[in-house]
Parts: structure tokens; C-alpha cells; sequence
């Protein structure tokens, strides 16, 4: 049997976190951290003479691929705006991926997926996702990814640790599906696990706050009141920003629950003065990536004094 | 706990009487309840387990580790607890809750323990912004200075925080003693599997997922509506 080739992307290992125990064989199907299903991302952004930023640095392995920065935000010409894509198609047992996004003084960009995260069937393994972001003083960043669609024993986890300096500001949402709710007769929390943590810090090292959830739909809880309820799509945006701005935009924030359109959504200040959690739940993912946008669009209003364009037609 | 002496001091710990301030919190069922939401024994149930759960896998973490740390005289390791808890909690009014009710146990540690004993300088601490003060890890402070194990410290505190519940949906649902104590009487039975659970949980583990109820706490914190402080 020939030697096993392995990726050489960053270790991402979450064996040892007791949500993932019970998952950690080896599949059957190609082995954990081989080429091709342990992937790695640098993003490193830079402003340039001119004022507007680049993107400076780029190193990836399959199957992520970053192509070329686009500058189509007619209201920040001067922001690249980069999407990540999987040659890989959904991820698979034993994936692995590792994220880092740096973005140097005053940078600023955009960053989101080409099309949905699927998350597909597992039998042995996990798939798990560290990302690291760095934000220097005064960069500037916008993080909004397309849903997350964990399907039938799907196990997932991934660790998202932001380094930010007191002038930097950003937005990073997460919307998370049930399942693929019109998949046959439905399949809707039949996922093992969802283990969710974002954490940040400043550059000296002190933290700013942590947050993690795991979800493990099979112990029976996941409707009840207070958990998801009847909803079935939960979204999460972490911003950081200096607390002048925080403030104005918790004040502009009204929390609300719309029993028409079936959507629940609140803001809250997160711990140490450094940003804020934005939560929505809602039925079905349009209208909860809808008030996500609505929402980071008042974050980019703050910050740099212009909404956030209308999303395209398809997606 | 197979002391009497120690069966007394968990009774009193426990007991609602304990002037921590635990009546001013309901932990978003104002908001459940305002909204109709939670409106009968069957949604009060749902409600209370999803509060004690997420309790379970971050104070109540945090309480043991605490616990740990001062019975090995570890005044750090109580620090870190402390902390790391205050990280941890993604809502305002959550954060005053743990930090009210802590100061108040502190102060009422120092008065039981004497100023020779870790809440005074805890308490010095707290006052000074050293560390948030948290009512879990008063909690382990309190059950290490009186040599209760960390198993009676899990259950007062999964107690308080059930019965701080239901002690105010007596004041905000329409519900009888009979049902909220039928509640408690049930939700005892998830202590062992939860602790179990716990026991083995770091820093690096604690979790909580309650999007429903963190929406309900954002109704409130910036709504009308107070009969309690969150």
C-alpha cells in the first residue's frame, strides 16, 4: 500500500473536544488530511498608495479557491470584494479547513461564499473549520457568508478567533438552516452535531468575549420554547467597532418579533464594550438573510457612512 | 453530604430566602410570558429546562471549576472562572444578573466566613474592577469554605436557577404552586446525566444555546416592560 500523502495545510484537529468524541474513525472513503479535502485560505489585505485596498496575499490549497479580487460595490470602489469557493462541492467526513484573514492598517474588504456551506451525510468522521481573523487599527470588514446547510448526520465544528484592535471594525455573520427542509419529506434537525465558537481578543491578548454553541438535535430539546421553538433557521452577527459606534447602532437597533412573516430578531451589547450579537430565527432562509443585510447594512451606514448595495437578483 | 451540618448549610444555600436578590430576575419569561408565549405549565416546563440547560453548561461549569480552584487554594483559579464566565454571557442583563447577585453573596460570605477568608479578598477585587464577581463562583467559594463537595454545589446551583424561574412565573403566568413545584419535582431528574456532563467540562467547553430566549432578553432590554430586572 503506497505511503499517504498529506495535506500541507495548517493542522485543524477537534478530536479532543467532547462534542466530536464518538466521531473520530477514519472514513471509508479518502482518509482525514489528505490533498484535496484539507484545505487552507490567506486572505492578507493591504491599502495601496492610492487608498484603495488589495489583496495583497493569497495562498490556498484545494479544495478552497479564492480567484481574483472583484471591485463591484459601487459604494466602496475602492474594497475588494472576494468569494470563497469548494471545488469540492459539499464537505465531507473527515474534511478539514483552515481560514486566515489579515487585514492590515486601514484596510478594508468583502467577503462571502459562492453559494450555500453543505454540510453532507457522515458516517465515521467530522468536518471542521478554523478560521483566524487579524484586524488592524482602522481596517474594516465584512464577512457575510451564505447559509450553512448541516444535512442528516452531519457533524460539524468550527473555531473562529478574531484579533482585533480598538479602531477596527467588522461585521461576520452566520445563518444556520435546519437541514434541507424541502429535501424529500423533509429533513429538518437530523444533524448529530453543530458546534459553533467565536471568540475575540485584542492584539495585547486580552479577551473581549467567547461565544460557542452545540447543537445536538437528537436529544429532543431543539423545539422547545426558548431554544428554536417553532422557528427553523437561526442567524448570528458578531460586530466589533469602536464603542462610539456600537452605541449608535444598538440605539438604532429595535429587537422585534413578527408573527406575520414568522421572524423573531435582537441585538445585544457583548461583553467588555467591544461590539455587539445581532440574533434572528425565522422560517425559511430569504427573509432571515433579508433582516441580516438589513441589519449589516446599518453597521456599514456607522462605520462608513453608506449602505450596504442591494444583494443580486440570484442569490 | 452525608453530614448534617453540611445538609443545613445546602438547605440554606438553596432556599429562595437567601438574600441574594434572585425575585428580581426571570430570566426572559416576562417577556415569554407578555408575549403569551409561555402561558401554561406545559410552556413553563419547556422554558425552565431551556434556562437551566444553558445554566448547566456555563455558570454551572464555571461554579465547579470554581469550587476546584478554592479548595486547592487556587485565588487565580477562582479569577479565571470569574472571568471567563463574564465572557461567556452574550446579554446585558444576564451579565448584571451574575454580577449583582455575586457581589451580594460575597458580601454576605465575608459576614458568615469572616475577613480572614477568601470573599474578602474576592470582595476587595470586586470592588476594585479586578474581576465581575459572578454569583456561580461565589457559589464554589462558599461551598469550598464549608467543605461541601462539588456534587451538592451542582445541585444548589441548578436548584437556584430553576426555582428562580419558577418563583417568578408565580408572579407573571397563570400557573399554581402545584404545577411549578410538579416542574421542579421533574426537572430534578436531568441533575445526574447534566452533571455528569459537566463534571468533565473546561473553559473551552462551555456552551449555551438559547437564540430564543437571548431574542426575549433583547425585547426586554430595550422594551417597557419591568416587573423584574430581566
Amino acid at each position: 500500500m503506497a505511503a499517504r500523502q498529506y495535506s500541507d495545510a495548517p493542522v485543524c484537529d477537534f478530536d479532543s473536544m467532547p462534542e466530536m468524541r464518538g466521531y473520530t474513525a477514519e472514513p471509508e472513503g479518502m482518509y482525514v488530511g489528505c490533498p484535496g479535502k484539507h484545505g487552507y485560505l490567506k486572505l492578507g489585505f493591504e491599502k495601496n498608495r492610492e487608498g484603495k485596498t488589495i489583496l495583497r496575499d493569497l495562498d490556498r490549497r484545494a479544495p478552497l479557491i479564492v480567484q481574483k479580487e472583484l471591485y463591484f460595490d459601487e459604494q466602496l470602489p475602492e474594497m475588494p470584494c472576494v468569494y470563497i469557493l469548494s471545488s469540492g462541492g459539499p464537505n465531507v467526513d473527515g474534511d478539514r479547513y483552515v481560514q486566515k484573514f489579515h487585514l492590515k492598517k486601514d484596510a478594508m474588504a468583502f467577503i462571502s461564499t459562492g453559494a450555500a456551506t453543505k454540510l453532507a451525510e457522515m458516517k465515521s468522521n467530522y468536518s471542521g473549520m478554523r478560521q483566524t481573523i487579524v484586524l488592524e487599527a482602522g481596517s474594516y470588514l465584512e464577512y457575510l457568508p451564505e447559509p450553512v446547510i448541516p444535512c442528516k448526520h452531519t457533524r460539524y465544528i468550527s473555531d473562529t478567533a478574531i484579533v482585533a484592535d480598538p479602531t477596527a471594525s467588522m461585521f461576520y455573520s452566520e445563518i444556520y438552516m435546519p437541514g434541507r427542509k424541502y429535501y424529500k419529506t423533509g429533513e429538518i434537525f437530523e444533524y448529530d452535531v453543530l458546534s459553533v465558537c467565536v471568540h475575540g481578543s485584542r492584539p495585547d491578548g486580552m479577551p473581549l468575549f467567547r461565544e460557542k454553541f452545540v447543537i445536538t438535535p437528537q436529544d429532543g430539546h431543539i423545539r422547545d420554547i426558548g431554544i428554536m421553538s417553532h422557528y427553523d433557521v437561526f442567524a448570528n452577527v458578531v460586530v466589533l467597532a469602536p464603542e462610539n459606534v456600537i452605541n449608535e447602532i444598538y440605539t438604532r437597533t429595535e429587537p422585534g418579533i413578527d408573527r406575520e412573516s414568522r421572524l423573531a430578531y435582537g441585538i445585544t451589547h457583548l461583553p467588555n464594550h467591544s461590539g455587539l450579537l445581532f440574533r434572528a430565527l425565522g422560517m425559511e432562509p430569504g427573509p432571515v438573510k433579508k433582516i441580516v443585510r438589513s441589519f449589516c447594512s446599518d453597521v456599514r451606514m456607522a462605520v462608513k457612512g453608506c449602505p450596504l448595495p442591494d444583494e443580486f437578483p440570484w442569490r | 453530604m452525608h453530614n448534617m451540618n453540611k445538609l443545613f448549610r445546602l438547605i440554606q444555600f438553596s432556599d429562595s430566602t437567601f438574600p441574594v436578590g434572585t425575585f428580581s430576575f426571570s430570566n426572559g419569561l416576562e417577556t415569554a410570558a407578555g408575549l403569551g408565549i409561555v402561558h401554561d405549565a406545559h410552556t413553563l416546563k419547556e422554558y425552565t429546562r431551556s434556562i437551566a440547560t444553558q445554566a448547566a453548561f456555563s455558570d454551572g461549569v464555571s461554579a465547579l471549576l470554581s469550587h476546584r480552584a478554592a479548595l486547592a487554594g487556587d485565588y487565580a483559579g477562582v479569577c479565571q472562572a470569574d472571568r471567563q464566565l463574564m465572557l461567556f454571557k452574550m446579554n446585558d442583563e444576564a451579565r448584571l444578573m451574575l454580577a449583582r447577585m455575586g457581589k451580594k453573596l460575597a458580601e454576605l460570605g465575608l459576614a458568615l466566613y469572616g475577613p480572614e477568608s477568601m470573599f474578602a479578598s474576592w470582595l476587595e477585587d470586586i470592588k476594585a474592577g479586578l474581576t465581575p464577581g459572578t454569583y456561580p463562583v461565589a457559589q464554589g467559594i462558599a461551598f469550598a469554605l464549608d467543605g461541601m463537595d462539588e456534587k451538592a454545589l451542582y445541585v444548589a446551583h441548578q436548584y437556584g436557577v430553576i426555582n428562580m424561574v419558577l418563583s417568578a412565573a408565580l408572579r407573571c403566568v397563570r400557573i399554581s404552586h402545584y404545577d411549578t413545584q410538579k416542574i421542579l419535582f421533574e426537572l430534578g431528574d436531568d441533575i445526574e446525566d447534566s452533571y455528569a456532563q459537566a463534571k468533565n467540562m473546561g473553559f473551552d467547553n462551555m456552551r449555551a444555546f438559547v437564540p430564543q430566549a437571548d431574542i426575549f432578553a433583547s425585547l426586554h432590554e430595550k422594551g417597557k416592560m419591568r416587573m423584574f430586572m430581566n
